[in-house]
């Protein structure tokens, strides 16, 4: 076997570059899937460890008037026994500028089962309660504190403010970038006085909220786990792309070194080799070259992954609100996870290969006899293979016309790579049959005509590189004019609803007072008020029945003054615009899309809420959409919202009038109520932040598409380099009949760039049905919302493709071409025909 | 027709520059025949290429239709070669992207010379008739070959060179092979320099020199 | 009474530790710590002498500190009862390292416990609080946890021993006691009226109480004459009670010598209107006094109270305690019968627990539970009582 093995080996020492692209394709496959699981596998680990922290796991208690509360307030609540435990948490900013969370506790009150009776890593209580008192901090919060694992323990880490954190304890179970300490040293820190950010409770002690206090229980907060699922499913498609394209390569590379070593094979055969034996061997060598190759490539994958994080961290950060750690934190299922799908990627391949091999007839001696009847047999083949992809597109597609839309990710993302394979199998057919009227068409012009046939020949080994191009180029495009488009809606939607000029945070308990002293000037023509609560969505009534749901959902009250309602977008209305605000005056609310995709409401549907000591029913009028909130949400008019909800105001838009003098306002409102300089913001801020927190969101898919684009661009490339040789003997004939080798050089950049070109053209159409995909079924079944389809025809993103296109093909090609300008006439003519 | 004058020719190896051609001079009249014998290595595929301006010489003139190769651009030089010029190689390099026929027609389309009843003619002298729609690989060794030297005389070069025409084929069909190309060259009047080591197709020829280790052993003419 | 437990420095240690020390009480520093230096604190002297009300209250510059009430009493049905109701103080730093007093910040630990028991059931929890001792106590809605001298409160979060709003709320004399734990079901808690019908009574030397023959020990008093009367509620229903209650008033800086491990602790009501107090501390005896006996032998003190309240401290050599019995609980043989001999005051006892599972699940483990006295001689039963037991 050893001999065998060893002999089937010596062919890539004769031909590095094929085991080059062999372990290319490999590396690039693992690489970009491992890449993007150890994201995700970071990301769950960041979000079990908050999950395990207080916030979903403890029922909070918070002023129903929005005014912070105190210590005092804690005391009595402790003296009239419930179990409460305050909590302080806040922003603290590093010297590099990083934002971490501090979060002050008391241990002696805190419930024991929670996460800080387990991040205690054997240091006394004592020592956490008592000046210098203790912070503690998981490995991965360190970097952001410019300090090594080994000088953490003990560290007094000064802060961008100046102030010191008590010395430094190594908390592992905590979520990243979180600071956990007694809450006496965090008010110091935080200059909190002797107010609290929230009080706590262990679940369920409490059956009804205190007199005054409003009760959130912990199973009505999202977790983020489940908050981030679809943008880690996004992750995983995308990556799942990028391993598809990488085989690509790898079955190209695996079919030509086959194909060099078949005279090898056969040798070896009748040498007494029996055809298990080959196989056997064949196999041997892919798993020895698949370990390497994966392993390269895990290797890589980490590396990306560490390069990528950042900006995920800061996507699901900003969207979600979920923290991330900056540091990879891989389990052992991960290592073994990646080595195995690259391996099975691997055998995925090569089965074609082996089978092949296995089927080999020893006498045929002839080479390539059979190559155009083969090839023919082959595109057969794959034309059935797509009208089988295609068949299972449109059952998918008709799946997902009868069903919720909410239940349809999975089946989206199988549509869209069912539609993505079936164009990709189509296509090598497709380019034959165009060949093969061009070359009819062009028998008067001998060299054009030539090079059409001559692109016919080299199809077989082109074609999928081909095909991994497409599915690139057309990923590319899809991805990104639902991202142009998400941009233009969202951008749309954004002014729609943020009608007033300024909009003003105050503490919630001075929103009666200022809205009584801005009512009296004339600056400000309208006061849009909001509230906000929190309540769990218990059951629904439609025409079709009554379900129960049990979900949470976030309660949102506007003022729906005359300066809102004629702007504020709704998709859905039960009889037309006008009726809806009329009965959402009355008490009606509005449901946004995310939530009635989700549970599949309608307008006129009935919802039964029920929050701490209330139950309320709400007929619905109307469907708003929402872009960018991860959650349900009801809208409700604000003052509807307080009567119903008891829900304290969370902020007031101001619209001015005509000759308004915003400084003014801004000083006088200063004056009088004290409220800082933050209190207001102007529209066109809030703009540029949401604004910003979309570009990072796509950040991410942007960067992966890139790659993608990349692999293809290799996969192209390699295939090339792997025939260049061949090539070489074809033209040289042509050469020495009297074509000189510049044209020969840029016919074959025009044969290449041609098919490029056709390809780059054929992504578009595919790029827009993926476009439709992603915005009609992935967005909706993922986000809850569905975005108008923008198309940018021959705008920007086409040309832009189709360039890349040109370029990629371009690039892919000099390398070969030059190498023939430079070989020696005579060599080429030297060169043996068959190898 | 063709004339060398003083060529040398130095190939750089991995052992060493490998002198292959050593003051070597030759002239070949229009219409006239001439063989070049000579072991394997002594040099005579090099000055055939040298003649079709394949390559250029280190030292020495060739002359090709009265031009002077050494002074020609590429493109002019192929162009030199496409209009003047048919080339037959032992391994045949036919395009296999192409059918019989287009391969056939190939260099006369290029040099724009086509000759319909010509390309007719040859295809039945050369006993394709039938064979045209296929490629070249569906072809025999002797099919191949004689498609080979069709695609020469499509154009009716004014020379045609030929290396080893029947080296890759066995003796019956390099008999027929041969004579067919002999009596096409007749037919098409061109002068013919055939490079071969084999006694029996130098034979038929007007003249015929030896080459040893890149030198003439007979006096030039 | 003598040592009680005060397991806030333990706890200090050990409430999110793992359990490793507690199976190694015998430590160099005694049980749950208190053997340990208390550098920069103030010390108990034979000297000091008490001021009430203001020593009713806490002593902060003491590292450790209890109010601790137990009670036997019994139901409407005549069945007994036994109670125990604990504050701990214990101080976080010597006073010279007490963080300022911003809001939050602590200098003492606060520690209850709460356990009712009957027949086989026993009930136990517990409770934890921070406080500053500089901070302004006015109402218990100033601090989590703390103590008011005049009128007299104690608290940690609604588990309070108080001044009787409807008595002279000057006094000492009429208190009320509330705590409550669990919910529906498992509810258990008292409301209580103490009412002492004798005066307090000051332990060993004007108060100071020794605890070790080098001398140290701490400060310690007592109100062994409550009657008590209130409602008690267990596994959610409420019945009356009334019956006798003993609350003990102990600080100090540093409670056990070194060598110290643990101690037996007693409180008796006879029923002849006596009341008696004996502890010993296993280790740390004096050698030279017992010449035949061991290094770290055992130290013993009490204090015999007449009817009226006039005290008699009995010294080491005055008692004599022997195990008679021992009974396995949570894991380990702790002595539930015991012999106790006070020859200087014809004392010769039989002391019994009826049930032995009262153990304190808290975070530092003990026992705490009713006794029955009977004559060592006759058999008559003479009283009951409550009697603690660490270190096992």
């Amino acid at each position: 076997m050893t001999q065998i093995l060893s002999t089937l080996l010596s062919h890539y020492r004769r031909h590095p570059g094929q085991l080059a692209m062999l372990l290319l394709g490999l590396w690039v496959a693992s690489a970009l899937w491992s890449g993007i699981q150890a994201i995700n596998a970071t990301a769950r680990d960041s979000y079990a460890r908050a999950d395990a922290l207080f916030d979903t796991q403890l029922d909070q208690l918070e002023r129903r008037d929005g005014a912070p509360l105190t210590l005092t307030d804690y005391h009595a609540l402790r003296q009239s026994g419930l179990p409460v435990s305050p909590m302080l948490e806040g922003e603290v900013v590093t010297q590099d500028g990083t934002r971490l969370t501090l979060i002050g506790i008391d241990p002696l009150t805190l419930s024991s089962n929670n996460a800080l009776s387990q991040t205690d890593s054997s240091a006394s209580l004592t020592d956490f309660l008592a000046p210098p008192w203790q912070t503690r901090a998981a490995p991965d919060t360190l970097a952001a504190l410019g300090l090594e694992r080994a000088d953490a323990p003990g560290a007094t880490p000064l802060l961008a403010d100046g102030n010191r954190l008590p010395p430094l304890v190594l908390s592992p179970p905590l979520p990243p970038n979180t600071l956990i300490m007694d809450i006496a040293a965090a008010a110091r820190i935080l200059s909190s006085g002797d107010k609290v950010t929230r009080i706590v409770t262990a679940p369920d002690t409490l059956t009804e909220a205190p007199d005054g206090l409003m009760l959130t229980r912990a199973t009505s907060l999202a977790t983020p786990g489940q908050l981030t699922e679809s943008f880690h499913l996004n992750l995983t498609a995308l990556g799942l792309l990028a391993w598809i394209v990488g085989l690509f390569i790898v079955q190209a590379a695996l079919g030509l070194a086959l194909e060099q070593r078949l005279g090898m094979l056969r040798t070896l055969r009748v040498l007494g080799v029996s055809g298990r034996g080959l196989i056997l061997a064949l196999s041997l060598e892919l798993i020895l070259l698949g370990i390497i190759g994966a392993l390269a490539g895990i290797a890589s994958g980490v590396w990306l992954a560490r390069v990528l994080l950042p900006d995920v961290a800061a996507t699901l950060g900003s969207l979600y609100g979920a923290g991330v750690g900056q540091e990879l934190n891989l389990p052992w299922h991960y290592w073994t996870g990646g080595l195995a799908v690259s391996l099975g990627g691997l055998l995925l391949a090569s089965s074609g290969v082996l089978w092949r091999a296995a089927r080999l007839n020893m006498l045929q001696l002839g080479q390539m006899q059979a190559w155009r009847s083969g090839y023919r047999r082959q595109l057969m083949l794959m034309g059935i293979a797509g009208a089988l992809a295609l068949i299972t597109a449109l059952t998918l597609y008709g799946w997902l016309r009868f069903h919720p839309p909410g239940e349809g990710l999975v089946a989206g993302f199988g549509l869209i790579a069912a539609l993505l394979l079936a164009s990709a199998l189509w296509l090598p057919l497709l380019l034959a049959l165009v060949l093969k009227g061009l070359t009819t068409l062009t028998r008067r012009r001998p060299l054009i005509h030539w090079a059409f046939a001559d692109m016919q020949l080299q199809l077989p080994k082109l074609s999928l590189a081909m095909m991994a191009l497409l599915i690139a180029l057309a990923t590319n495009l899809g991805v990104g004019s639902m991202v142009g488009g998400f941009r233009l809606t969202f951008l749309d939607w954004l002014d729609q609803r943020l009608v007033a000029p300024l909009y003003l945070n105050a503490p919630a308990e001075q929103y009666a007072d200022i809205d009584a002293w801005l009512a009296e000037r004339d600056d400000v023509s309208e006061r849009l008020l909001t509230r906000r609560s929190n309540a769990t969505l218990q059951s629904v009534d439609s025409a079709k029945g009554s379900r129960t749901l049990g979900g949470p959902v976030e309660l949102y009250g506007i003022t729906p003054g005359e300066s809102l309602t004629p702007h504020w977008p709704l998709l859905a209305t039960q009889q037309g615009r006008s009726s809806a605000w009329a009965a959402f005056d009355e008490g009606s609310a509005f449901v946004n899309e995310q939530l009635a995709t989700a549970e599949n409401l309608s307008t006129g549907d009935r919802l039964t809420l029920s929050a701490p000591g209330i139950n309320e029913t709400l007929t619905i009028a109307a469907i708003y959409p929402d872009y960018g909130n991860p959650s349900g949400q009801i809208l409700m008019a604000s003052p509807q919202l307080a009567a119903r909800f008891d829900a304290p105001p969370s902020s007031m838009g101001l619209v001015l009038s005509d000759n308004a003098d915003v400084e003014a306002l801004r000083t006088a409102l200063n004056e009088r109520f004290d409220l800082g300089r933050d209190a207001l913001t102007d529209q066109a801020e809030i703009k540029r932040i949401a604004t910003e927190i979309f570009e990072r969101t796509f950040t991410i898919t942007r960067a992966l598409n890139v790659l993608t684009l990349a692999v293809a661009a290799l996969a192209l490339l390699a295939s090339l380099l792997a025939q260049a040789r061949t090539r070489r003997q074809q033209l040289a004939p042509l050469w020495a009949l009297g074509v000189p080798r510049s044209q020969l050089a840029w016919l074959n950049l025009a044969q290449l760039g041609g098919a490029a070109l056709v390809t780059g053209l054929l992504a578009i159409p595919l790029g827009i049905a993926i476009t439709w995909g992603l915005v009609a079924i992935i967005n909706v079944a993922a986000f809850g919302w569905r975005l108008p389809l923008y198309l940018f025809p021959g705008e920007i993103t086409v040309t832009l493709a189709m360039a890349m296109a040109v370029a990629v093909a371009l690039l892919a090609a000099a390398i070969p071409a030059l190498r023939f300008w430079r070989a020696s006439p005579r060599a080429l003519l030297a060169e043996e025909t068959h190898q | 027709m063709l004339k060398l004058d003083q060529i040398h020719k130095t190939y750089m190896t991995p052992q060493g520059p490998l002198r292959v051609l050593e003051n070597v001079s030759l002239t070949l009249a229009p219409g006239q025949s001439l063989a070049l014998m000579g072991e394997s290595g002594s040099g005579k595929s090099t000055l055939l290429h040298l003649a079709a301006g394949l390559d250029l010489p280190d030292q020495g003139h060739i002359a090709l239709a009265g031009q002077n190769l050494a002074s020609l651009a590429e493109p002019a030089r192929a162009k030199l070669r496409r209009e003047q010029l048919g080339l037959v190689f032992q391994q045949f390099h036919l395009v296999p992207s192409l059918s019989v026929i287009d391969n056939l027609r190939l260099q006369a389309r290029l040099a724009k010379r086509e000759d319909a009843d010509w390309s007719a003619h040859l295809i039945e002298r050369l006993g394709l008739e039938g064979l045209e729609k296929r490629y070249p690989e569906q072809l025999s060794g002797g099919q191949q070959q004689r498609l080979a030297i069709g695609r020469a005389l499509a154009l009716r070069p004014a020379l045609l060179l030929a290396d080893e025409p029947t080296g890759n084929l066995d003796e019956t069909t390099a008999d027929e092979v041969l004579e067919l190309l002999l009596s096409l060259v007749h037919e098409t009047q061109c002068a013919l320099l055939i490079v071969t080591h084999s006694l029996q197709v130098a034979a038929p020829l007007d003249r015929c020199l030896r080459l040893r280790h890149g030198r003439l052993l007979d006096a030039a003419l | 009474m003598s040592i009680r437990p005060i397991f806030i420095i333990f706890v200090a240690l050990m409430l999110h530790g793992c359990g490793e020390e507690n199976t190694a009480p015998t430590n160099s520093a005694g049980f749950a710590g208190l053997g340990q230096d208390a550098d920069g604190f103030q010390h108990a002297e034979s000297n000091s002498s008490l001021t009430f009300p203001a020593d009713h209250s806490a002593h902060p510059d003491y590292r450790i500190e209890w109010w601790y009430l137990t009670a036997n009493l019994e139901d409407e049905s005549g069945e007994p009862l036994g109670l125990q109701w604990t504050l701990f103080r214990q101080a976080l730093m010597a006073p010279s390292g007490r963080p300022e007093p911003t809001p939050w910040a602590a200098d003492q630990l606060w520690m209850a416990h709460m356990a009712l028991s009957q027949d086989e059931q026993h009930h136990v929890a517990e409770r934890f609080g921070r406080s500053h001792s500089q901070a302004l106590l006015t109402t218990p809605n100033d601090s989590q946890a703390g103590v008011i001298a005049s009128p007299f409160h104690a608290w940690l979060d609604d588990w309070q021993l108080k001044a009787n709003d409807e008595a002279d709320n000057r006094n000492f004399d009429n208190l009320t006691l509330t705590a409550y734990s669990g919910e529906d079901a498992s509810r258990f808690g008292y409301t209580l009226e103490l009412t002492a019908e004798g005066p307090l009574v000051l332990h060993g030397d004007g108060g100071f109480s020794q605890k070790a023959a080098n001398g140290q020990g701490s400060m310690y008093y007592s109100q062994p004459f409550w009657h008590i009367e209130g409602d008690v509620t267990l596994n959610g229903e409420t019945k009356t009670v009334s019956g006798r209650g003993w609350l003990d008033r102990e600080w100090s800086s540093q409670l056990l010598d070194a060598r110290q491990s643990g101690w037996d602790w007693f409180s008796i009501h006879f029923d002849d209107g006596h009341k008696l107090m004996a502890f010993q501390l296993r280790g740390g005896g004096d050698d030279s006094d017992n010449s035949g006996s061991e290094p770290g032998a055992d130290y013993r003190s009490g204090t015999l109270i007449t009817p009226e309240g006039r005290a008699t401290p009995l010294v080491n050599n005055d008692i004599t305690l022997t195990p008679l019995a021992s009974s396995a609980v949570a894991g380990r043989e702790v002595p539930t019968q015991w012999r106790l001999e006070i020859p200087s005051v014809e004392i010769d006892i039989n002391i019994e627990a009826p049930h032995a599972n009262r153990w304190m699940t808290t975070s530092v483990p003990y026992w705490e539970g009713e006794v029955g006295v009977n004559d060592r001689a006759s058999g008559e039963p003479l009283g009951e009582g409550y009697l603690e037991m660490t270190g096992y």
